[in-house]
């Protein structure tokens, strides 16, 4: 009864508590261009954001600012509808935004350049322009005029039709600004807008900004680059450990106090002393780099002495990361790393290991930790030799160290039992920093150590960055973050276009000198040199997704005049009928895996399903039976089957290889229930028909080529080809496009039953009785189909040309062996050569265009 | 009981979910159940047949999972058992080897076949799938040509061997309790198991903490073509005159067990000893479905919805637990306001 009173209590506080704002948002409706109000998010035991509030005014640059973590993009994720809040309510121009929808979040007018471009890289630069604005501007066939017009004012001469996946990063940000523009919209977000662009981009898009915002476009502006900030912005929220920290305006705001407002704290509380400043650097340089190439870098120098934090700073992009990855034994290079004096073999992070280097990596998820292992195990992986004895763990000595580590560092964690998952970001990288400790290590690269970490841990990463230091290694920092190198760093490195072209020593380390350095030295950068040379004519060729359908013609030709060389009824019309013929269901069932792959899925039981079919038709395609009856339910069958593919695949999402494996075995149960033995003589006539003639040419092979080619026209020329793609090529962009991910991959697998109903068909004249195992085998053919098709097997491209072209192909390849003479078992070894052949081949010449 | 208490509400999710405890349980169960369905079940005769298919699966389960374990999926089962299998019978009877060669080449045989699926994973870069798949009809083409397309028979040792019993245990069992055994412990408890899993976990951060990668993986594909070559050389022995693709229904069993057994399909922490439990189950579990009357066919169909149900429960009891939480929160809020 007594608790019952204080929840009265606080239900009248939160009644009351709105009252006093009421009038200000009711007393200028037409001026708030974006609400936010309460805005609270968790993420498992992390809470992100708690009662968050951000009014943006129509005609304003409002500039959202605070640390990596802080809960800037988040929130913007929320706001442009990508990920719905557990609290609070957003409204764009008055209207609610009620659930979370990218779409509907595009219709109120708000318009998103996200950290991270939302863009399809299997697709054309056009391509994305156009599903990115909703098809507004017309179809795929205006596209790429219209996108010229849009890229124009950029002036960096962007092909429409070039593939996303070769352009240059700094391009990436400016066509989804660019996209983003084109939407005209009230709101406009920007995350990190500016990170890979050069000092010239970003007074274009200045200039741009400014524009829009004199027709009263609102624009969200997120930076953690003070100066631009203070450039653009009229009023500046700050936000920090996922909560606002008071609005400003920026024309009274100082660059120092708008640093301390961010950080939170005076700075000197945050760093520890440096080395150089202490005297605890020594002498001994125990990391040298001399002349080290690669990739994105060449003959780049530097030595860093025992005890000493050095920083590597630049715009993003220029090189910076892959030199320290190199050192790390990550990418590949060539030149000199000492350590200690002693040389380290290049290429291979166990060699660099041995030496004693150390690497905390930026990408805490993918690199840094191994997040379904427990605490513990992830403190000693490094170090496992430390706690066996004759290669056997000591699950006691793993939980001492870790015990210990935990209790160093401050992890906090329920136990060190529990899974790195379930720990938050700062918790997790100090797990990162705990099994480096562990190492001992003589040399540590440490990249973007604090992203994604609150401002507590952050302080204690700092601590420990610095105490590793003190121990007598050589530390390296890699970060964008200024304010971070200036607190930390003894030295800075400043990298533009992949060499080393400033150091910064003692009282120079500065955040300004820092990002006054990096910003001058990529605007001399000569944007055409640092672009990918003009592809040649060949290369151009082989980049195409039609160029595998080239090859297989060719191996088709060249295969056809061997043969026929060696046994002259090869090339009788009689056999060439009946090759064809035979290619038909083949590039039928090839079209339906292809069809499915696109998206990024598979289907494995696609050849029991012909043979189900098959047995399904045969009660009914009989003498005496009524034919129609019959091919309908083979259709309806069809047809079920893909949506129950689909259904476990797209919308409940079982993995597609386990879903459709096991549908595989129970069309092989059903139909040998049906059927335990052959039965079923198809009816004369209608065999017949389906193997009609049109010239010397069977009539099947025209329909499957038609249906090919028809598919091909579709996927390049229509929204639903578009979107096929967009799924495959990387779905959560897609998705937060606004593209209907589940809906485009379920009708994918139920069209690709349709398919194989019509491939089974063929098959069922071909063997003329109702026998289910024959189809089958078509499980192995179709995926051959699409691999020598050239398709990228993680979806989002290929060519149903090359679909066409390679069921020919295998058909042939099959079809060979007997007029070659050699033996049976020539007839299991070719298929499963052939795909191998064609995995490998074609995955080089992924990489070929990749490069 | 209070059946909110976090150990009961933990144990609930632990068996409903995943973990290797849930096979265990659900083993024991069928086991209990089973002289319910079919009166004289678990009777000496149906379990001395029962369990030598049983410890063929299970040994094969265990090659599964360790490819599973590198986020793989091993569809060159059929070849790999049928390799093993053809190897030590065609070998001394058509080759004139001495048996005790040809078991051997019998389990390294595959070994040096998943070598090469390992190579070309991890060096051309081919999904596992893609590999396995088109390996697999590879491995099925030397069979046929190893074979010259007759089956041979087992030789008398290898038939006896797989036939008898030691201390009342069949043979067949005993083997598979120490390839399971021992793989287990390796990849649970041996510093270059942990590594292993690390690899499966997360290969990048493997990478970054100096494991080497390539290599750990060809361990990983080698051992488990090993695992299914002694699989198939045992399986030949105690079918006697083994049918050249003796291997084609263990693809989708072998799937079932590392699923039914806890192993994630993506990968990583994975254990080797529940796949073994699970082979059981499900071997038992078609063992009573015989006893009962279902044809083959329909068998197949069983199976497939054992695998299916599985998966999706996966799917869709966190989904439902989630759904619940959130309906008790909304509850508590509603309560108190």
């Amino acid at each position: 009864m007594s608790t019952a009173g204080t929840e009265g209590g606080t239900a009248l506080t939160v009644q009351q508590e709105p009252t006093p704002t009421r009038p200000g948002t009711t007393a200028a409706p037409a001026g708030h261009a974006l609400e936010l109000r309460g805005i609270g998010k968790r993420f498992g035991a992390v809470r992100a954001l708690a009662d968050v509030d951000l009014v943006v005014d129509r005609g304003e640059v409002h500039a959202l600012v605070g640390e990596n973590g802080a809960g800037k993009s988040t929130l913007m994720a929320i706001a442009s509808g990508a990920l719905a809040a557990d609290e609070g309510q957003v409204v764009i121009l008055c209207d609610e935004l009620g659930h979370a929808s990218p779409d509907r979040a595009r219709e109120l007018g708000l318009a998103i350049v996200r950290q991270h471009p939302a863009l399809l890289p299997d697709l054309t630069v056009a391509e994305n322009m156009a599903v990115g604005v909703g098809f507004r501007a017309g179809g795929v066939r205006g596209a790429v005029a219209w996108s010229r017009d849009q890229l124009a004012p950029w002036g960096m001469d962007i092909d429409p039709r070039a593939r996303v996946r070769d352009l240059p990063i700094e391009q990436w940000f400016v066509i989804e600004i660019a996209k983003a523009l084109a939407l005209r919209p009230k709101v406009l977000v920007l995350d990190e807008p500016t990170e890979h662009l050069s000092l010239d981009e970003v007074r274009l898009l200045f200039r741009r900004l400014r524009e829009v915002v004199a027709d009263g476009t609102a624009v969200v502006y997120i930076s953690h680059r003070i100066p631009e900030v203070k450039e653009i912005a009229d009023r500046i929220t700050v936000l920090r450990d996922g909560r606002t920290r008071g609005v400003h305006d920026a024309a009274t705001v100082s660059e120092d106090q708008i640093v301390e407002l961010v950080v939170g704290r005076a700075l000197e509380t945050v760093f520890p002393p440096k080395g150089s400043v202490v005297g605890s650097v020594g002498t001994r340089e125990q990391l040298v780099v001399d002349g080290l190439s690669g990739d994105r870098f060449h003959d780049v120098s530097f030595t860093v002495r025992a005890g000493e934090v050095v920083g590597l700073a630049g715009v993003q992009g220029n090189g910076q990361a892959e030199v320290l990855r190199a050192v790390a034994g990550l990418e590949p290079s060539r030149g000199t790393v000492l350590v200690d004096g002693r040389a380290v073999r290049r290429g291979s992070t166990a060699s660099a290991r041995r030496a004693g280097v150390v690497h905390v990596p930026a990408d805490r998820h993918e690199e840094g930790v191994f997040l379904s292992l427990s605490v513990a195990e992830n403190t000693v992986a490094a170090t496992l030799d430390q706690v066996s004895t004759a290669g056997v763990v000591r699950t006691r000595a793993v939980a001492a160290r870790a015990e210990e580590q935990r209790a160093a560092l401050g992890i906090k964690t329920p136990s060190v039992d529990a899974p790195v998952s379930s720990l938050s970001g700062g918790n997790q990288q100090k797990v990162v920093m705990a099994r480096t400790v562990v190492a001992g290590p003589d040399v540590l690269l440490a990249e973007e150590p604090t992203q994604g970490v609150d401002a507590g841990a952050r302080v204690d990463i700092y601590t420990i960055l610095r105490s590793v230091a003190d121990a007598g290694a050589a530390v390296v920092v890699l970060s964008s973050d200024g304010v971070e190198l200036e607190g930390l760093c003894d030295r800075v490195l400043i990298v533009s276009r992949g060499s080393v072209v400033k150091e910064l020593t003692g009282a120079e380390v500065t955040e300004e000198a820092i990002a006054h350095a990096a910003l001058t030295a990529t605007t001399v950068r000569e944007r055409a040199e640092a672009a990918a040379p003009r592809r040649s004519g060949r290369s151009r060729l082989l980049a195409s997704d039609h160029a595998p359908a080239a090859v297989l013609v060719g191996v088709m030709v060249v295969l056809g005049l061997v043969v026929g060389a060696q046994n002259s009824s090869y090339l009788s019309s009689f056999n060439i009928y009946n090759l064809l013929f035979m290619a038909a269901p083949l590039v039928l069932v090839g079209a339906a895996q292809h069809l499915v792959v696109l998206t990024g899925g598979i289907d494995l039981s696609v050849g029991p399903l012909m043979g189900l079919l098959v047995v399904v038709g045969s009660f009914w395609v009989v003498d005496g039976g009524n034919p129609l009856v019959g091919l309908l339910l083979m259709a309806l069958t069809g047809l079920g089957i893909g949506l129950i593919n689909g259904f476990l695949v797209a919308v409940l999402g079982v993995d597609a290889v386990v879903a459709t494996l096991a549908v595989f075995m129970a069309l092989q149960g059903l139909y040998l229930t049906l059927r335990e033995v052959p039965d079923g003589i198809v009816a004369e006539g209608f065999s017949t028909q389906v193997m009609a003639r049109f010239g010397p040419l069977p009539v099947a092979i025209l329909g499957a080529a038609l249906v090919a080619v028809g598919l091909e026209v579709a996927l390049r020329r229509t929204r639903w080809g578009v979107a096929l793609r967009a799924t495959g090529s990387r779905r959560e962009a897609a998705e937060s496009i606004g593209v209907r991910t589940v809906r485009v991959q379920l009708g994918a697998y139920v069209l690709a039953g349709a398919l194989t109903c019509a491939a089974a068909v063929l098959l069922m004249a071909q063997i003329g009785i109702g026998d289910g195992r024959p189809g089958v085998g078509y499980t192995l053919s179709s995926v051959t189909v699409v691999v020598l098709a050239g398709a990228s097997v993680f979806g989002g491209r290929g060519s149903f040309l090359g679909v066409l072209a390679a069921g020919l192909l295998v058909q042939q390849l099959l079809s060979a062996s007997p007029f070659l003479q050699l033996p049976q078992a020539w007839s299991y070894l070719l298929p499963g050569l052939v795909i191998l052949a064609a995995a490998v081949l074609f995955g080089r010449l992924q990489h070929v265009r990749k490069a | 009981m209070d059946i909110t208490s976090p150990s009961v509400r933990d144990l609930g999710r632990r068996l409903l979910t995943a973990g290797p405890s849930t096979i265990v349980v659900a083993t024991a169960l069928l086991f209990l159940v089973s002289p319910l369905v079919a009166s004289g079940s678990l009777g000496s005769a149906p379990l001395l047949s029962m369990l030598p298919f049983a410890a063929v699966l299970a040994i094969a389960a265990a090659g599964q999972t360790l490819v599973v374990q590198q986020r793989g999926l091993d569809l060159s089962v059929p070849g790999m058992i049928a390799l093993g299998a053809v190897l030590c019978t065609a070998l001394p009877q058509q080759h004139g080897w001495p048996l005790a060669s040809a078991v051997v080449a019998g389990a390294l045989g595959p070994a040096a076949a998943g070598l090469v699926t390992g190579v070309l994973v991890t060096r051309f870069g081919v999904i596992p799938l893609i590999a396995t798949l088109g390996l697999n009809a590879v491995l099925l083409g030397v069979v046929f040509a190893v074979a010259d397309g007759t089956p041979a028979g087992a030789a008398p040792a290898l038939n006896q061997f797989a036939l008898d019993r030691t201390l009342g245990v069949p043979n067949t069992v005993l083997v598979a309790v120490l390839v399971v055994g021992v793989v287990g412990l390796v990849i649970g408890r041996s510093t270059s198991g942990r590594r292993l899993t690390a690899v499966g976990v997360s290969p990048r951060a493997a990478e970054v903490i100096g494991v080497r990668v390539g290599r750990y993986r060809l361990l990983a594909y080698a051992s488990a073509g090993a695992c299914y070559g002694v699989a198939g050389v045992l399986l030949a022995g105690y079918t006697k005159t083994p049918p050249l693709f003796l291997g084609d229904s263990y693809l989708l069993p072998t799937v079932a067990a590392v699923v039914l057994g806890g192993t994630a399909l993506t990968g990583g922490v994975a254990s080797v000893v529940a796949s073994g439990v699970a082979a059981l189950f499900l071997t038992q579990l078609g063992q009573l479905l015989r006893a009962v009357g279902w044809s083959d066919s329909r068998q197949l169909m069983a199976q497939a919805a054992v695998l299916l149900l599985v998966v999706l429960g996966r799917v869709l009891v966190p989904m439902a637990v989630t759904a619940w939480r959130r309906r008790l929160a909304d509850r508590a809020v509603a309560l108190a306001t």
